[in-house]
């Protein structure tokens, strides 16, 4: 009795047991083992290890984040606001809960004695309970307070780069300090800073009796604060009542509040945001391996044609076919989803291991069961939505293909509740995708493009075929043969145009988007972009400062605007916590922002609504604001702003918005007050220098010299070196998303081999045969090359157009970034789409080659 | 007495398996005149479709000479044995082996194809014509029949108008009748082209149609009968 004899019996002795046959027929299938699902497993499993590997990665760090909390704030809760000091009330309110350490951190000129060299250099001040957590350590095991009553302490760098030591002096602004030490490493230097230059330690008291904290600097005064009693350190619900008492008694003060349980709630932002979008690309993946999942369940259901058609004249129900399909198929997509977590756990482990030094947080690798949750809930819905369908016409065989010599393609459509299951997970993936983002529209765009890049390349598949059979036969018989292997019914078209195309327009995009963001960010700035700007100019010194600048240099550009740093509270008379705005305009009520005023309309600016205040104007305080951001935030003409500055509240009343370009980077300003608004103020001002263009570098060095030696106590900022170190911190995270779009044609990849396995026999064949019908090796080749070249090209033709639109509508609709039609991308991208074709192609070709006619020939 | 179109001469034939040497053609000597109709019989295992292999240049000899049409096929490298096929020799298969990519009028025009003819369409579609398919050109073989589709491969044979036709089981994968009408049709178009025809077979019945009938056993050819002509 056949093996499938004895099943049908079993389905008719044992119907009390439904559900256990299934699964006993199916483990009895598979004793065959994975033959022919390699690329299922390996798709499943790269998919769910790139998710898993990304949830892990950016817990590792958020818990690195959390569990460092109070050495990178210095302490339980940490405050911070910019230009004012704590009054005495404060202090007093400060004092209440626990010790406090005071601090401050602004940009100034370190320079040496005789001004010959100067740099940009971070300038921090500490009080003698510095630090309340963790240690200041210093070179030699050095004392911090000892050091600190002698001078200041500096990074290793600052030393380097003046040619200084030890026991020297140094400028800082205009005051003159010996260096007493050296930093070997800063408890809490974490978060302040996004590095324009080394730090330099001093005491506050020095710093205030140097006069570098003047009224008017751009200074961010910080408290830390650790918190009293026994178990303080631990107790969160302790710390909770202690932020709570503090923001209570401190609302109205301008102050930025973090605990130590979300030290910076920028940076864990930022990272949800990273995992969150890089997820989406490893789903990606996942869904572009699915084409290979569908492959391998198609080339399995048509391997077992037979055997299903046994069964059902054996008198298999439908259903009882498609349970035991399913229940193999569930199978291996677990192998593949193990596989994948296992790799998914190792990868932060890895990388911590090969770069964990190189972060600036220290990450806590552990194994988070809701990330391998939710990668392997991922990779189960792909597995099913793309085994589904093929499974569905398994059920769908007929017996009578036992009867026939020849199995045509058979075109069953899977039954409705199949076809409905199918659509509902796809409809399940994209929901889970659109609303566990903090963007929605940005995932639902993104689930989108992804469905519409799909359906393009499935689309163009079916086209390329309908049009190779229905194009001429051409004369010369390799690229007639490259034709009817292209049009061939069940070839290999389909499957290359839509894993190839799918898995480039991802790397394109990504490709172009980078490119673009790259360009924007350190191409060459815009003609009319400023060389420096200038902190901290005193209004007695702008005068002064402005004649020198353009006696020194004639032609130089300067623009000058008065600045404070203020807090936005109020929108329309509504705390800014209690609005919900945009995830793009979040920014703008986050922290302080650069605020100034004017009694003309500022360069740069256009008015798009409303009126310009007159140069005398001294009624209600007005302000003007940025149209776009209004229109985010939900204000209008007419509405009241109210921003924290120096410790108090002004409000004031929209009179006007104004267009502005920010690309120019001249001095722009989301607000500007009228006069009368912030006349009692003390202001610095900034400026920006634009010097004339044919000014040499030798000029420049010693037009700073000369206004570093009249002006000591004005920072210079290199607009080009601020530019090139954002574009340091830009570009780590720009590998991050590179290698996970690089995964995607991976994936593609996968899928591709694995459909160039499946035909190979098939195309050995034919081979073989053309060989018996007197082609020579070359024809053969040569057809070969024309085939894999021409689907190569046309689908990375088509990939790089689809590519670059989702590129051109991420850049101008999300990002803002001018579109740029990068060549090398591009290129690049037809290059690796000929490269891999061409490649794994070329592999099969060989063996197709180097074949013995004989075996084929006789067995088949 | 003229040049023969197959000359074997102590041919030998020897493969490599996971069981040691296997010795399958084992010092045959045979030749073929031009025109004649031979039939190989022998059973399974007996050499019979590797020495078709062997004339084909499909699979190199391992000794002995082997001249067909004149050329020896042991000088011949793959692409100069691929030549020879295609200037030569018409090869059908038991399993029919149709490019299944390929309509049937472009199978048959392959070989013409690969000879660089340009009127290899023209003479496809009168040689379907003639072996009963003019209505099923534009059809792909999984759309034919087992009979039709060997039909197509007996034109496909053809379509060079070789001097050898080599046939290894042409009926073995067909019902009773349809292989009677293949027969006949392999044998109407062997005369109507005066083509040498080496038919490998299992069936007596088709090895008396041949003028000439070689028994195989175990590598050795153990008879060689040539019919009386018929009066």
């Amino acid at each position: 009795m056949t093996e499938t004899a004895v099943e049908a019996r079993l389905t008719q002795e044992q119907p009390t047991r439904p559900l256990a046959l299934p699964l006993r027929l199916a483990v009895r299938q598979m004793r065959s083992g994975f033959d022919g699902f390699i690329v299922f497993i390996a798709c499943v499993a790269l998919g769910v290890m790139v998710i898993s590997a990304i949830g892990g990665l950016a817990s590792a760090l958020v818990t690195g984040l959390e569990s460092q909390g109070r050495q990178i704030i210095g302490g339980d809760i940490a405050l911070s606001r910019m230009h004012a000091r704590v009054t005495e009330a404060e202090r007093a309110s400060l004092g209440s809960i626990g010790v406090v350490s005071e601090s401050s951190t602004m940009r100034s000129m370190a320079r040496t004695v005789d001004g010959a060299e100067q740099l940009l250099a971070e300038l921090k001040s500490v009080d003698g309970s510095y630090p309340l957590v963790g240690q200041m350590l210093l070179k030699g095991g050095k004392d911090l307070d000892a050091a600190l009553a002698n001078g200041v302490v500096v990074e290793p760098i600052l030393l380097e780069r003046l040619s200084l030591s030890v026991g020297d002096q140094v400028k800082i602004g205009s005051a003159e300090f010996t260096i007493s030490g050296v930093i070997e490493k800063e408890p809490d230097g974490l978060l302040d800073r996004l590095t324009y230059g080394p730090r330099v330690l001093v005491s506050t008291e020095k710093l205030v009796d140097a006069g570098l904290a003047g009224p008017g600097t751009l200074i961010r005064w910080r408290y830390a604060i650790a918190l009293k009693g026994p178990g303080a350190d631990e107790d969160l619900e302790a710390l909770e009542a202690a932020r709570n008492k503090l923001k209570e008694k401190l609302s109205a003060s301008g102050f930025t509040i973090v605990d130590r349980s979300n030290p910076s709630p920028q940076v864990s932002r930022t990272l949800e945001r990273l995992r969150q979008f890089l997820t989406l690309i490893g789903l990606t993946a996942l869904i572009i391996g699915g084409v290979g999942i569908a492959n391998a369940v198609g080339n399995f259901v048509d391997r077992r044609r037979r055997t299903i058609a046994t069964m059902k004249s054996l008198g298999a129900s439908n259903r009882l076919v498609l349970s035991i399909f399913m229940a193999q198929i569930l199978a291996i997509t677990i192998v593949g989803i193990a596989i994948g977590l296992l790799g998914g756990a190792l990868i932060p482990g890895l990388l911590k291991a090969l770069y964990g030094d190189s972060l600036p947080i220290a990450p806590v690798v552990s194994v988070e069961a809701m990330d391998l949750m939710v990668a392997a809930g991922y990779g189960l819905l792909v597995a099913l939505l793309f085994s589904l369908w093929p499974l569905g016409r398994a059920e769908q065989i007929s017996p009578t293909v036992l009867f026939r010599d020849q199995v045509g393609e058979g075109s069953a459509f899977p039954r409705l509740p199949i076809v409905l299951a199918t659509a509902l997970i796809a409809l399940l993936l994209a929901v889970i995708a659109v609303f566990s983002s903090d963007t929605p529209h940005i995932a639902a765009y993104f689930a989108g493009a992804l469905g519409a890049t799909l359906m393009v390349f499935y689309g163009l598949g079916f086209l390329v075929v309908w049009v190779a059979r229905r194009l001429p036969r051409p004369k010369t018989p390799e690229l007639a043969i490259a034709l009817s292997s292209i049009a061939a019914p069940g070839g290999l078209t389909r499957t290359v145009v839509l894993s190839l195309g799918a898995g480039l327009s991802m790397l394109v995009a990504v490709a172009l988007t980078d490119a673009s963001l790259v360009r924007e960010l350190t191409g060459k700035l815009p003609d009319n972009a400023p060389d420096y700007f200038m902190l901290d100019i005193t209004r007695g010194d702008l005068e002064g400062f402005e004649k020198l600048i353009i006696k020194k240099a004639p032609g130089t550009q300067v623009q000058t605007a008065p600045m404070l740093r203020g807090r936005l509270v109020q929108l329309g008379g509504r705390n800014v916590e209690e609005l919900k705005v945009p995830a793009e305009a979040e920014w703008a009520l986050r922290g302080d922002r650069g605020i100034t005023y004017s009694a003309d309309v500022p360069d740069g600016s256009r008015i798009v609504a409303g009126e310009w205040w007159p140069e005398d104007y001294s009624g209600e305080p007005l302000v003007s604001f940025e149209k776009d951001l209004a229109k985010q935030l939900g204000v209008d003409i007419g509405d009241t702003v109210t921003v924290n500055v120096l410790g108090r509240d002004l409000t004031a009343k929209i009179a006007n918005l104004r267009a502005l370009d920010w690309e120019s980077l001249s001095i722009n300003f989301i607000l500007v007050f009228s006069p009368n608004t912030l006349a009692g103020a003390p202001t610095n001002y900034l400026a920006t220098v634009k010097l004339p263009r044919e000014t040499s570098l030798a000029k420049e060095a010693s037009v700073m010299k000369s206004l570093a030696k009249d002006f000591p106590a004005v920072t210079a900022i290199r607009v080009r070196d601020a530019v090139d170190s954002f574009s340091k911190v830009f570009e780590r995270i720009m590998v991050a998303i590179r290698v996970a779009g690089s995964v995607t044609l991976v994936a593609g990849a996968l899928v591709l081999a694995g459909a160039l396995a499946t035909a190979q026999r098939r195309r050995i064949l034919d081979a073989v045969i053309f060989k018996a019908l007197g082609a020579t090796r070359f024809r053969i080749l040569a057809a070969h090359a024309v085939e894999y070249l021409l689907l190569a090209a046309l689908t990375a033709f088509f990939a790089i157009g689809l590519g670059g639109l989702a590129a051109w509508i991420a850049l101008s609709q999300v990002i803002d970034v001018p579109f740029y039609l990068s060549w090398t991308a591009i290129f690049s991208a037809l290059g690796v789409s000929i490269a891999l074709v061409v490649t794994l192609g070329g592999l099969g070709t060989w063996q197709v080659l180097k074949a013995r006619p004989v075996p084929y020939l006789k067995s088949e | 007495m003229t040049t023969p179109i197959i000359d074997l001469r102590q041919l030998n034939l020897s493969l490599e398996s996971r069981a040691g040497q296997v010795d399958i053609l084992r010092g045959v000597d045979l030749q073929v005149r031009a025109g004649q109709s031979v039939a190989v019989l022998g059973p399974s295992g007996s050499g019979k479709t590797s020495l078709l292999m062997v004339i084909a240049g499909l699979e190199p000899a391992t000794g002995g000479k082997a001249l067909v049409d004149g050329q020896d096929l042991r000088a011949l490298d793959e692409d100069g044995l691929a030549k020879l096929r295609g200037q030569s020799i018409g090869i059908v298969f038991q399993s029919f082996h149709l490019v299944p990519t390929m309509t049937a009028v472009e199978n048959v025009a392959l070989p013409l194809e690969f000879r660089g003819d340009d009127d290899a369409f023209d003479v496809a579609t009168d040689l379907l014509k003639e072996v009963g398919l003019g209505h099923r050109l534009r059809h792909f073989p999984a759309e034919l029949s087992g009979g039709e589709q060997q039909r197509v491969a007996i034109a496909r044979a053809l379509s060079t108008r070789p001097k050898l036709i080599l046939a290894d089981e042409p009926t073995g994968n067909l019902d009773g009748e349809t292989g009677r009408q293949i027969v006949e049709l392999l044998f109407s178009l062997h005369e109507r082209f005066n083509a040498t025809l080496v038919l490998v077979t299992h069936d007596e019945h088709l090895a008396q149609r041949c003028g000439r009938t070689v028994r195989m056993s175990d590598g050795l050819i153990v008879s060689d009968t040539e019919a009386e002509p018929a009066l």
